[in-house]
């Protein structure tokens, strides 16, 4: 089967890796066309879950793509085998859930994303466009990819179909993203753009996508840094784009650190002390020795203290600044000091400290930094102290492999103590899990708002502006 | 005097609701991880454990929805210790389990996790000594006095295991906020009598809030979809009613026979075992009036006020709207089965039915004079369960000369296989003529999300554990549903012998189920 491959228009051996092989108005089909009967066959029987049909065409204008994209479902008589009898199958009808716009500054974050969303596409059978921008100063010039992929997910389920469009947009044209996008988008479904690495949000570019797009899907914790300037930007975009759905990838990560967090207060006898915190004090792991503001993405850390502020109604009286103190923090024993596990060390940096206001009451946030073998950035440990009516009730969240582990005490007293399964979640799964509730979020929304608010306010209304002459679309990272 | 009760203890509860208050809540609904508890299995050895209840705490185990400190307590008759059971249990998962190959490790967390407690179900000592491991339990694996005792026993054993449960008082709850829960799996009473008395034996010793009565039907993605459809969509409700829908048909149909269970069956039969519950909870599904909340009261008191707007059938009725038949030998997916006579453990002149078929109506203002054909039956030529909606015929017909005739608008919402909603309406053929066609607008599930729902017991058992009841029966419920079974089942014991078998394994049921539809110029939906 693999030599009647060879003849049809240089499709290659790898059925995966398709990319630029076809000239324009030419399908490939990755199967094989069986003499005389006009179809297109798959070369090997299905695999359950695996992309079984694929297509591919280029294109070099957005008629064009159109035109691609009708030729391609229009491919009469598909055919399965399925356990080696044949059974008619025909691609009669397809349902897409949603347009997908990612954003890539760079080809291998375009290419990676690719590969990411291909292993979606049954789970949401969506129209997926890559954009990416090359060549800013050169003449304008508009390349696109199209795939179309099949997916069985089971011999006697439908198939979901998703289509791929790798649009490469040279000189001007990619300064207009939405010229580009807007014509292609399937009518009446959301649209959602995911921006991976470093998201330019407040360039006009990126002004008019969002303006078409209902949700933006970005990852705060990988954002060069402290992360903090992006932070601001895009809590900012809630002021801007008024039906704007926001999801972090940072803030998704920690639903199981809130879990715990919130399991403590499920118990009548402690709800009480909500209203009476008095210190929130999350801890993170740096490699950076010295620990000085600025070097590590504290996204991840401030979201926690972001998201027990908001949900407390607390207000920010003085925003976070560093702790003057010098020399390593020193344990302070009991729960709340520093304590360190092994291959932990203080670093010289004390971190980051604000001051809130809950009612009448002043709350303390601490942001610290602990050298630590983990990934820069990750909360290692949230504290909670409350003092209500004499007594005190402390809380301590920690991270330890696949577990988030929350100890309570109460006046020094041991009184609950509770593991919860916290596995990391990859890539793919975050971006399913984005794309399946992807509908507004008022709590995401309101701990983003207090966490750009818990940051300093900067002086001039762009923080990090990357160049305004028009030639950001490309993006070198302005951080 | 019941729905009065039923009314002060959901106020209760819905005082004593902690998400409500817990402001760190919000949002996390879909994070939400039940309390640490103790699973108290009853029936641990039997089958409907090994089948179902087991694989899906696996799943549940595997998604990292049940609390780190949970606890499988399993009790039953026969002597195993801890590993043994374990290993028999792991046996058990590795056929049944809906995501394959089990990961060992995740097993042997979930493993750990679970302990055997030998003693007969009648034996005071040993409800004595399960008090006792539990309290134990409490301090050993931080399971907080939360208990849910789950019963997939036989059924006549409910109500003694429930008595033996408040003997030694674990069903009380504590100040402290440990929680008590029951769960009873269907068949509960086998007539309105036992129901009744069932209801009151468990009421002695559970509050109703207490009580979870399974019908795995409701668990089931589509079924609880048929939700969303109805009420989450504007376009549907103006036209839900007699004066747009001629009828309404809800088929269940199965392949199978009656897998080794004949000595249940013999006792049950299609009326008990699937008119009673599950056809009944479908017809409710799609005859409800919109609840005022997705609370579990708000939507049961609605399904009971439909089922009690079903007119009870009186013998002259039953004769001429049910229709009960068992099947004869035949062929099912070209393979040769024997008759329901010739079955294991099955009376060789067995007047149990194996297939019903009624024609019921819903007296009330939505539904007046809108007939509502059920249908449910063992080895149909497929497995289907559908329920089709007919819409009325336009009222004037202006192409009476195309070549088909036009068929009135139809929706059908399949449950399984293939879950999806079906919408038939006439087109034009193309041409110069006027020709009318009917196409159908399909929405298939699989196409639109990955199917990779959970299983029923996996949502119903999750449930239990974060206590909201909504996809449970009522003690109500079962009573009105039995109260409309109970005249159907006597009525045919005037009748005297049926002419059984009357269907040939394969078809679609005896013919006068076709005559029901057909006496009203109607017809049963090809499925």
């Amino acid at each position: 089967m693999a030599e009647d491959l060879g003849r049809l228009a240089g499709a290659p051996e790898d059925p995966g890796r398709l990319a630029g092989v076809a000239e324009p108005g030419e399908i490939i089909a990755v199967g094989t066309r069986a003499s005389g009967a006009g179809r297109i066959e798959p070369i090997e029987a299905p695999q359950p879950g695996e992309p079984m049909l694929r297509w591919l065409s280029r294109a070099r204008t957005i008629d064009e793509i159109e035109q691609e994209l009708g030729r391609i479902w229009a491919q009469p008589n598909l055919m399965v085998d399925v356990d080696g009898e044949r059974r008619g199958r025909q691609v009669a009808a397809r349902t897409s859930v949603m347009n997908l716009v990612v954003i890539a500054q760079q080809p291998e974050v375009g290419e990676r994303a690719a590969e990411t969303i291909s292993r979606l596409t049954g789970r949401h059978p969506s129209r997926t466009m890559i954009v990416l921008s090359a060549d800013p100063d050169g003449p304008p010039w508009l390349d696109a990819r199209i795939e179309a992929h099949c997916v069985l997910p089971r011999a006697d389920a439908p198939e979901t179909c998703s289509e791929l469009i790798y649009l490469t947009a040279g000189g001007e044209t990619g300064r207009h993203l939405t010229a580009l996008v807007a014509p292609l988008l399937i009518h009446d479904l959301p649209v959602t753009a995911w921006w991976p690495g470093e998201p330019m949000l407040d360039s006009e570019p990126t002004d008019d996508v969002l303006e078409i797009t209902d949700r933006l899907v970005v990852d705060g914790s990988g954002w060069s840094g402290d992360g903090l300037a992006r932070l601001r930007q895009l809590a900012r975009l809630y002021d801007l784009h008024e039906r704007i759905a926001i999801r972090d990838f940072a803030l998704v990560r920690q639903s199981r650190w809130r879990e715990a967090i919130a399991t403590v207060f499920d118990l009548p006898e402690f709800l009480p002390y909500l209203a009476h915190v008095r210190r929130i004090a999350v801890t993170y792991g740096t490699h950076d020795e010295t620990g000085a503001p600025g070097t590590t993405n504290v996204v991840k850390p401030l979201y926690h203290a972001a998201w027990l502020a908001s949900r407390l109604g607390m207000r920010v009286v003085t925003p976070l600044a560093p702790v003057e103190a010098k020399g390593p923090a020193k344990g302070r024993g009991g729960a709340q000091g520093g304590r360190l596990r092994p291959g932990e060390r203080a670093p010289l940096h004390r971190g980051l400290a604000a001051r809130l206001r809950a009612g009448t009451a002043d709350v303390s946030v601490v942001i610290r930094p602990v050298a630590s073998p983990m990934p820069p950035g990750t909360t290692l440990r949230v504290e909670l102290l409350a003092e209500r009516r004499g007594s005190e009730l402390r809380a301590d969240v920690t991270a330890e492999a696949e577990n988030v582990h929350v100890h309570t005490w109460l006046d020094g007293i041991e009184a609950l103590d509770r593991t919860f399964k916290a596995p990391r979640r990859s890539e793919v799964d975050l971006l399913g899990e984005a794309l399946e509730f992807g509908g507004r979020d008022p709590v995401a929304a309101e701990t983003i708002r207090m966490a750009a608010r818990l940051v300093a306010p900067v002086v001039q209304g762009r923080a990090h502006a990357p160049g305004t002459d028009g030639s950001s679309a490309t993006g070198a990272d302005p951080d | 005097m019941r729905d009065l009760r039923l009314a002060t203890e959901h106020r209760k509860r819905a005082a004593t609701s902690r998400s409500l208050d817990n402001p760190l809540r919000e949002g996390l609904r879909l994070e939400r991880v039940p309390d640490p508890a103790a699973f108290v299995l009853f029936g641990a050895t039997g089958d409907l454990a090994h089948r179902k209840v087991v694989p899906a705490l696996f799943q549940l185990w595997r998604t990292h929805l049940l609390p780190h400190e949970f606890t499988l307590l399993a009790v039953g008759r026969r002597a195993y210790s801890d590993d043994d059971f374990r290993r028999e249990l792991k046996q058990a998962v590795d056929v049944f389990s809906r995501v394959q190959p089990v990961d060992q490790e995740t097993w042997d967390d979930l493993a750990s996790r679970i302990f055997y407690h030998q003693g007969d179900f009648a034996d005071p000592a040993a409800y004595a000594s399960l008090a006792e491991r539990l309290d134990g339990m409490d301090e050993e694996r931080s399971t907080r006095g939360n208990r849910i005792f789950y019963l997939a026993t036989q059924p006549s054993q409910f109500a003694e295991i429930v008595a033996q449960l408040g003997r030694v008082g674990l069903d009380h709850e504590h100040h402290d906020g440990g929680w008590r829960r029951v769960v009873i799996e269907k068949p509960f009473g086998r007539d309105l009598e036992s129901a009744i008395r069932l209801n009151r034996e468990v009421g002695k010793v559970f509050r109703e809030r207490q009580v979870y009565r399974i019908d795995h039907y409701l668990g089931k993605e589509t079924v609880r979809n048929l939700l969303v459809f109805r009420f989450g969509n504007g376009i549907f409700e103006p036209i839900w009613n007699r004066r747009h829908i001629d009828h309404v048909q809800i088929t269940v149909a199965e392949s199978i026979g009656i897998e080794n269970r004949g000595a249940f069956y013999e006792e049950t039969g299609a009326s008990r075992d699937f008119l009673q519950n599950h056809l009944l909870q479908l017809l409710s599904l799609v005859a409800m009036e919109p609840p005022a909340t997705f609370e579990a009261d708000a939507l049961r008191d609605e399904k009971v006020k439909v089922i009690r707007a079903i007119g009870r059938l009186t013998p002259e009725q039953t004769r001429r709207d049910v229709v009960r038949g068992q099947y004869g030998p035949g062929w099912v997916s070209a393979k040769p089965v024997p008759g329901y006579r010739a079955e294991p453990a099955v009376d060789p002149a067995s007047e149990t039915e194996t297939f019903i078929a009624a024609r019921l109506t819903i007296d009330d203002w939505r539904w007046s004079g809108v007939p509502f054909y059920l249908r449910m039956g063992k080895r149909l030529p497929k497995r289907a369960t559908e329920i089709a909606i007919q819409f009325k015929e336009v009222p004037h017909q202006l192409f009476r000369d195309s070549a088909t005739d036009p068929e009135p608008n139809l929706l059908a919402m399949r449950i399984q296989p293939d879950e999806g909603i079906m919408l038939r309406f006439g087109a034009k053929v193309p041409g110069l003529g006027i020709d009318v066609r009917n196409v159908t607008m399909d929405f298939t599930y699989g196409s639109a999300f990955q199917t990779d729902s959970p299983d029923a017991y996996e949502t119903l058992i999750l449930d239990a554990l974060l206590g909201d009841a909504s996809l449970f029966t009522r003690a109500d419920e079962v009573e009105e549903a039995w109260s409309i079974v109970d005249p159907i089942i006597g009525a045919w014991a005037e009748q005297g012998v049926p002419d059984f078998p009357n269907y040939e394994a394969g078809t679609w049921g005896p013919e006068a189920a076709e005559d029901l539809l057909a006496r009203e110029g109607r017809r049963w939906r090809r499925i």
